[in-house]
Formats: structure tokens, sequence, C-alpha cells
């Protein structure tokens, strides 16, 4: 039992990683990024060849899947910060199922839909995998912590700031002098760089990956834990982060106390469940409903659809 | 190399097939026009549209037309409910949260879908023909079928947007809202017609859809990329733009099996999608409603 | 901006949670009374969710006959089902809850390549029994230690035995419509290499796209190379989509498609013109062999596909293992397994004949419905026959087994 609470907290970890980079990107800069499950591919398949194919030391594989993925991220940013939100939203969302086709297709590189196995943990064949598990509990908690002190840094210093004066109005902030699209990129350079590490760690744990683990839905979950926990709130997101991860694991306790039913409706059962709580924690969160920017309040009408991008 | 006939074909097939298309990319858009959000639970709202016409057809031994109205008529019903009950207590947050609440929402309906129905595949009461050849081309009579009743769907909308009053109400509160309210249009009334409206026509596609093959809990998931990707290249919030950007991207699918293997087809979507919004992100027909 | 307060309160209510979960655990306090559990990870949602329930329902046939017989080691056999939604990472946490939590011997029913592949690992890291559908070649090749075995013969040896029945049905031009999945590749190599011996020829294939709604320009891509027959290679959703986009353009050729892809259910959502002389394959024991019989009226099916005699004969090579070994752990299963199903025992068609055996202290080799289960060391089928039917008339009618 322990060892199963373990791997639950290490991907709850993972998860709260991954919140916070998009935190970064979403709650602080206000950019939507619904493609979030592309970088983490990204950081996943970068510290994974590199650590089967080319035999690097998995903390420097883990690194250049750090780098590599928030260099993506400019890349991207670079192509889309100038569309408007809901565009950005779309487009970063093709971008992650790009990634995926592309991972599926380019077989000599990523060996296609068959996935690369036998990713290297660290001290894996030498461990007991209660104590690997506990090791790796050990070395995301950390991170997840460095991580946390570091966006919440960012949250209170100047950086930050000029990041929420973008979010709630980019044509003030340019008008103060501020280089905005500078600040988005390194925004989202930042972001893009703890999901890659996130994917680093989830493929040294599993010790596998594939393309059809990075799917929309992994989307879905880390933006419902940021929602959550309330957006731009670092501490929110690492909650959130774990409030997803216990109700897709207490729900599968609860569907065999239902009597009389066939096993997949065991599993609808389950799945709707998972998103009607989900449903509920996000009216009802303890943030409140906050309108997520200012100019999106419904009165701003016509002016607010029409507006040019910065 | 690809002979004229067979550019011809995949023409004729991705005019087909964007047709189908534009039916629940209106709807989408349409909500969009109105409501400011993308709607993603459409995808289980043309799902439950195509288990609606099939328990008349399968079961109760209705005829087609019969069934495609009540595709609609379940879809629509359905789409208003679960707009009232649970996605507009959210817009107030934003269109992102009432976004994300809405593909929540499209998982817990496919679920209950799944639930009443397992994962069988089923298969509509209905005869199958030949295809039909014109010359070089082949089409088929359930194509033309389903082209029939997309194409009547479309100019019954048009003409109900056009020439009725809540139409033009609603065109209205899409354009300028504010401007609407003064006139002293309810936009919760107008809210309510959308949603039974658009997400209908998301039942009725997902049921022409399922004509063609068969259905299963998965039906309107599978056709979301499309479908999002035929409302955006056309104009998010253009109901004439849908259209375009349906035959788009479906003539647009087919045409690039021409020099791509068939299984990057869904990435032609995204790029499609790219590049509009890259290029032109008003969309092809840009952003007013009609 | 959190109310300080919730944060902890948060905290707290995991923990409680946790602790009532640990709680809800059944605790095993008097041996003999507790429920003998063995795991099912199956895709009962997504991409894989037609072809899960009908596997849980097959092992369910089985495991139900077997405590009707008396249970496993005097205990009753439970299974626990839990969902892979065919995605990896969710079946990583499902067979986390099974190792951990629930601690079963044996996992079986696992689907999506991708989903073995990534549980491998965490069974044979901790002693637990894993059998599988999954075609990737990959998969047997990984160093799980014995603890993994796959009834579904690998791509090599089902394309060449495929390949040559079609060679022998007289096709001199066959085509090859395959889903991009780790099988495509291998099977259309093996079939070209094997046609190509056998006097005929592939004359093209193509990958498609499983999600589509429509294959008419895939179709008539295929038909431009005039084939006599046509493979389908994909599963049940797209392969009916092509049936019946096959039916419009008028294709007078053969077409062939695994079992699981033309299911029962499959015929019946179609009409009859449509599936008419389409040719399904399955592993498959000899056509003397009672198992496939005992399958039929254990499950109530007329045809059971391919993947529900695997399952049938998984959870049925799971008990006898265990019944041999006298414990229920992985590695007993492991150990035990191929005592049970090779060599020189008794041939014995189910579990519950293979058990009465057992318990007289005679040794058994359990032939099962989708072939002899005889495995290499690495789990892969040795050999076996494939059952070749025919659709007639909208049921189906054998062939033969070869």
């Amino acid at each position: 039992m322990e060892n199963y609470l373990l791997a639950m907290a290490v991907s709850a970890g993972i998860y709260g990683l991954m919140a916070l980079g998009v935190n970064v990107i979403w709650g602080f800069a206000g950019m939507v990024n619904l493609g979030l499950v592309g970088f983490f591919a990204v950081g996943a398949y970068v510290s994974a060849l590199l650590t089967i194919k080319g035999g690097w030391p998995i903390a420097a594989g883990m690194a250049a899947a750090t780098f590599v993925t928030a260099l993506v991220g400019v890349g991207v940013s670079l192509i889309t910060v100038r569309l408007r939100g809901d565009y950005l939203a779309i487009v970063t969302l093709g971008f992650a199922e790009t990634i995926r086709i592309v991972a599926s297709n380019a077989i000599g590189l990523t060996n296609g839909t068959d996935g690369l196995s036998a990713i290297p943990g660290p001290y894996r064949g030498a461990l007991s995998p209660e104590v690997f598990n506990l090791l790796y509990f050990g070395i995301v908690a950390v991170i997840v912590v460095a991580a946390y002190g570091i966006t919440e840094r960012l949250r209170t210093s100047p950086f930050g700031r000029v990041l929420r004066a973008i979010r709630d109005d980019e044509q003030v902030a340019a008008v103060a002098g501020k280089h905005v699209m500078l600040f988005k990129v390194k925004a989202f350079a930042i972001g893009s760089a703890a999901l890659g590490l996130a994917g680093a760690l989830y493929a040294h744990y599993t010790s596998y990956i594939a393309p059809d683990i990075f799917v929309p839905l992994l989307t879905l979950y880390i933006k419902l834990a940021l929602l959550v926990g309330g957006l731009g709130n670092n501490r929110g997101a690492i909650v959130g982060a774990f409030a997803v991860v216990f109700l897709l694991e207490s729900t599968r306790f609860v569907i065999p106390l239902v009597p009389g039913i066939s096993p997949v409706q065991g599993a609808a059962i389950r799945e709707f469940l998972v998103a009607a709580l989900l449903l509920v924690m996000l009216r009802y969160r303890p943030a409140g409903l906050l309108p997520e920017r200012l100019s999106q309040l419904p009165v701003s009408g016509p002016a607010g659809r029409y507006q040019p991008t910065a | 190399m690809p002979s004229l006939g067979d550019v011809g074909q995949l023409a004729v097939n991705g005019v087909m097939a964007g047709t189908i298309l534009a039916v629940p990319a209106i709807g989408l858009t349409a909500i969009y026009a109105v409501l400011r959000f993308p709607n993603f639970a459409l995808a289980s709202h043309a799902t439950i549209g195509a288990f609606a016409g099939y328990v008349a057809n399968a079961r109760l031994g209705l005829t087609l037309v019969p069934s495609v109205l009540i595709a609609f008529f379940v879809a629509g019903v359905v789409g208003v409910a679960t707009d009232e009950a649970v996605l507009k207590r959210f817009r107030p947050a934003g269109y992102i949260t009432t976004a994300i609440a809405s593909i929540a929402l499209t998982i817990a309906l496919e679920n209950i879908v799944r639930f009443s129905f397992g994962n069988e595949l089923r298969g509509y009461d209905l005869p199958i023909q030949r295809d039909w050849r014109l010359g070089v081309i082949r089409i088929g009579p359930q194509q033309v079928q389903n082209l029939a009743i997309a194409a009547v769907t479309m100019v019954a909308l048009f003409a109900f947007l056009a020439f009725t009053r809540t139409g033009k109400a609603m065109r209205a509160v899409a354009d300028n809202p504010m401007l609407a309210s003064i006139k002293g249009i309810n936009a919760d009334a107008i809210g309510r017609i959308v949603s039974f409206l658009g997400m209908g026509l998301a039942g009725l596609g997902g049921m022409l859809i399922g004509l063609d093959t068969t259905i299963d809990p998965l039906t309107g998931f599978r056709s979301i990329l499309s479908v999002f990707a035929a409302a955006v290249v056309g104009g998010l919030g253009s109901i004439p733009g849908a259209v375009v950007g349906a035959l788009t991207v479906g003539v647009g699918e087919e045409l690039c099996l021409l020099f791509l293997s068939p299984d990057y087809r869904s990435a032609v979507g995204f790029v499609a999608i790219l590049l509009v919004l890259t290029l032109r992100p008003r969309g092809i027909l840009g952003q007013r409603a009609y | 901006m959190l109310d300080r307060t919730r944060e902890p309160r948060r905290r707290f209510l995991k923990t409680a949670g946790a602790l009532a979960l640990t709680g809800m655990v059944p605790t095993i306090v008097r041996g003999e009374e507790a429920p003998l559990q063995l795991g099912v990870l199956t895709p009962l949602t997504g991409a894989g969710g037609f072809d899960g329930p009908r596997m849980a329902k097959a092992m369910q046939a089985v495991i139900d006959e077997v405590n009707a017989a008396g249970g496993l080691l005097k205990r009753k056999v439970v299974l626990v089902i839990e969902d892979d939604q065919t995605n990896p990472e969710a079946a990583v946490r499902a067979a986390r809850k099974l190792m951990d939590v629930t601690k079963v011997p044996a996992i079986m029913g696992t689907w999506a390549s991708a989903v073995t592949s990534a549980v491998a690992p965490l069974c044979w890291e901790s002693r637990t029994f894993l059998t599988t559908v999954s075609g990737a070649d990959s998969i047997t090749k990984l160093p799980h230690q014995g603890y993994l075995i796959r009834t579904q013969p690998n791509n090599y040896l089902q394309a060449g035995k495929h390949a040559e029945f079609i060679a022998a049905m007289g096709v001199k031009r066959c085509f090859m419509m395959s889903i991009q999945a780790p099988f495509a590749e291998p099977t259309q190599t093996r079939a070209t290499e094997v046609l190509k011996q056998k006097g005929s020829q592939m004359v093209g294939a193509l990958i498609y796209d499983k999600d589509k709604t429509t294959y008419r320009s895939e179709v008539d891509e295929a038909l431009r190379t005039n084939p006599d027959l046509i493979y389908l290679n994909g599963y049940a959703p797209d392969v009916t989509i092509l049936l019946r986009d096959l039916y419009r353009a008028g294709y007078p050729g053969a077409r062939f498609a695994q079992s699981y892809a033309v299911t029962t259910k499959v015929l019946e959502s179609l009409p009859n013109e449509v599936t008419e002389g389409v040719i399904t394959v399955q592993p498959s024991a000899d056509v003397s062999s009672p198992a496939y019989e005992l399958a039929r009226k254990r499950l109530g099916i007329a045809e059971p596909d391919s993947y529900e005699t695997q399952a049938t004969d998984w959870a049925s090579l799971v008990s006898l293992a265990i019944a041999k070994a006298n414990v229920a752990t992985g590695t007993g299963i492991r150990d035990n397994v191929r005592k049970i199903c090779q060599g020189n025992g008794t041939k014995v068609y189910s579990a519950i004949e293979g058990l009465k055996l057992l318990a007289q202290g005679k040794e058994i080799n359990y032939e099962g419905a989708s072939g002899p289960c005889d495995f290499t060391d690495i789990g892969d089928i040795i050999d076996c026959k494939f059952r070749y039917n025919k659709v007639v008339a909208g049921k189906f009618v054998l062939i033969k087994v070869a």
C-alpha cells in the first residue's frame, strides 16, 4: 500500500511541477497553453534518447531536456506571441498533437508507436522497487520544492509584476515602456523548462514512454489542477495537482461498492465521477470564481473582440 | 502520377465529407458567436444525437428523416440543459474556464452514453447501396442523401437567421451584445436558443457521420478536431465561414493524400489551423457572425 | 491569495483520505476464507474499449466455472478489474494499485502494445505475472525474466501463415491496408516475403488513419492496383468502415481480416451484403481439440473471436499454474505455467478438467481455445494452427484449420 501511495505521490509531484510551469505561462502572463503535453513529450524524449542512445548520465539528460524544451518554448512563443488568447490556445493544442504525430511516425528516431523502453532510472537495478520508489519520491519532492521556491520568487519579483501587468492589459504595459514580447517569450521559456523537466522525470521513473502517453487529456488534468487551486497561485497549483491525482485514484476504490454493474459500466461511472467532481471542485473552489483577467469581463463587448493584437 | 480523374475523385470525396462536417461546425461557431466560448461539449452532443437517432431508427423502427429529426431534437435539449445546469455558471469566470469546463462536461456525457449502451459498435437499420459511377467519378447514394440533409439543414438555418425575428435577434447579440441588450433583446433567452440550435446541429452531424459508418461512444470525439479546424479556418464566429471552412478542411484532408501518407491526415487539420491563424487569424470569412 | 487555514486542511483531508482508503482495502485475517484475487487490466474505455469488455467477460466465465468446482487452493477466486483506458500513463497507475494494494499474483488482459510495454517493467520488478494479446515484436524481447506470456502468435508467425493461406487460395495480387501500429510493418514485410515464395504477389500496401469516418480515397488507392484480395489489418471500428466503403466501391474481390476486427457483433451491425464472403482468421488449436467448443458453450457465442479465446486461456493457464504451484504468487505462476501447458501430461481442454487431474497428482498439458498454448522461453507462442472462417449470410462458416 505504501508503495502505491508513494507512486501516486510521485505522479502528483510531476503533475505539480507541470502545473507550476504552466502557472508562469498562464497564471502570471495570461497566455493559454493548451499544448503543454507537447512540451512534456519533448522533455521526455530528449532525456530518454540521450540516456539510452547517447549513454548520457541521467542528471545530464534531465538538464538537457529542460534546456531543449525551453528552447522549443521560445520557438513556439515567437511564432504565436502575437496571437490573441483563444487563437494561441488553438495553435498550442495543434503543436502538442503535431509532436505526438511526429513521434508516432518518426520511427527511426523515436521508435514510433512502439515507444522507448529501458530508459534508465537512478540506481534502478541496484535497488528494490520499494526503495527505488522512495528515492525517486525524494528526488521529485526536492525538485518540486525548488520549483515552488523559484516560481514564488518570480511571482513577487518585478518580473512577475510585469507579467501580471501584461496579463491584465497588454496595451497599458506596452505604453509603460515594457518590451511585451520579450517578457512573454521569457515566461514561455521558463514554463516550458519546467514542463520539459517534468517529462524527463516521468521518463526515468516509469522507464517507458510512447506517443500514446502524451494526449490532450493530460493537458486537461493540469489545467484543472491550476483552476481548482486558483490560477496564479503556486501553492494552489501543487494542491490542485494532488487533488486531481486523489480524484483519479480514489474513484478506483469506490466503484467495486456499486452492485450489479458490468466492468464497462464501472469504468464509465469512474470516468464520469472524475469529470463531475472536477467540475464541482472547479465551481466551488476556495479561490472563488474570479475573472481571469480584467479585459475578459462580458461588458467589454465588441471592444474586447476586435482588440488588435499587440 | 495521379490522374485528373483521381484528383477529381478526391475533390468530390472532400466536398461530400466537408458538407457533413459543416453541420456541427456551424453549431460550434454559432455558440461561439453568441456565448463567446468554444464549447467542446459538442463532441459528446454529436454522440448523443447519433445514439438518439439510433434508438429511433433501430429500436423504434422509424425511417431516416424522423430519426434525424429526433437526433437533432434530443441533442438540442441536452445542450440547453447542460448549458443551464453546468456551463452557464462558469461564464462569469471567463471563456477559458468555461471552455475547460466544457471538456470535463463532454467526458461526463460520453460516459453516460457508454454506461447506457456499452462500447459496442452499432449500425443504423438502413439499406446500403453500391456507388453510382458518373464518368470517372464515383458517388454514393448515401453521400447524396447526407448532402441533401446537410444542405436542407443549412438552408433552414440561414433562413432562420435572415428572416425570423429570433434569428435576427441572435445575430444582433452575436455582433454587438451591448447594443442588443439596449434594444431589449433578452441575452439569456438567445443564449438558450443558440445552445439548443448549436448542439442540435452537433447531434444531427453526429448522426450523419454515423450513417456512413457505425456509432460508439467515441463517435463525436473522433470528429471534434476536424470540426474545430473547420470552424477556425472559416473564421470562428462566422456561420457562413463554418461552411466554407468545413469544405476547405474536407477537401484539404482528401487532397493531401496525393502527397502525404494517409496516417498523417490529422496533422493536416492542425497544420491548417496553424497556417490560418498565423497568416490570417480572422479566418477566411472573418468574424462577423453572418 | 489562498486562505492560509484552508491549505493545511486540504493536506489533512488528503492524508485522511489515504488512511480511509487503507481501511477500505480488505485486510486478510484468516487465510482460507479470504478470496484469491487475480488482476485484470484491460481497456474498458478509450480506443480499445470495444475489446476489453469481451476479454473480461471471457475470463469471468472461466473463473465462474472454477469457483463452481471448488475454487483455487480452497479459496474463491475473484477477478479485480481495472480499466487501463488504453493509455499507458493511466495503465501504470492502475497496475500499481493492483500490485501494491490488491497484491495480485497475476495481471491479465493488456491490449495496446504501448500499455503492455509500460506495465511490463512494473510487473517483473514486483514479480507479478503478466498475460497479454499485444502484438508488438519488442514486447517479448523485453527482459521480463519469464513474467510475461503472450498468447497472440507473433507477427512473423502470423503473417507467414496467413500469406501461405492466401497464396493457397489462388490469390495472385494481394493488397494490405493497415493502421499505424507496431504490427503493421513486420506483418507487411513477412507477408510480402512469403507471398513471393508461394508464387503470389503483394501489389501494394498503405497505412490509414484509424479515426477517420470514411475511407473512400484509401479504398480508391487500393483498388487502383487491381487486387484479388485485400488484407484489412486494423481493428473493428475502422475495418467496419472499410468493409462498407469497399462494398460501395463495388469491389468484387476477397477480403481478409483478423477475427477480432470482424466479430459476431460486427456482423450484426452490418448488412449481410457488406460482409458476404469476408474471411477471418484467428489462432486456434487443432480441429479435433474440444477446447474451442467448450469456449463456445461457456460464452454462449457462436464463434468466439481471437481475443475471447485468448482471454479464456489466460484465466485457465493462471488458475492451473497456481494450483500446480500450490501458492498464489507471481513467481509460482512463472515457474509452473509451462509445467501445466507443455510436456507429456494428459491433455486437458479446460481449467476445471485440469484442476481435477492436478488434485489427483497427475501431470497435465493444457491445450487452449486459442491454440496448443506452448510457449518459448521468452513467452511467445511456439506454434499454432489458424482457424479460417468465411462469412455466409451474416454467419461464420468454417473453411479450415491449418
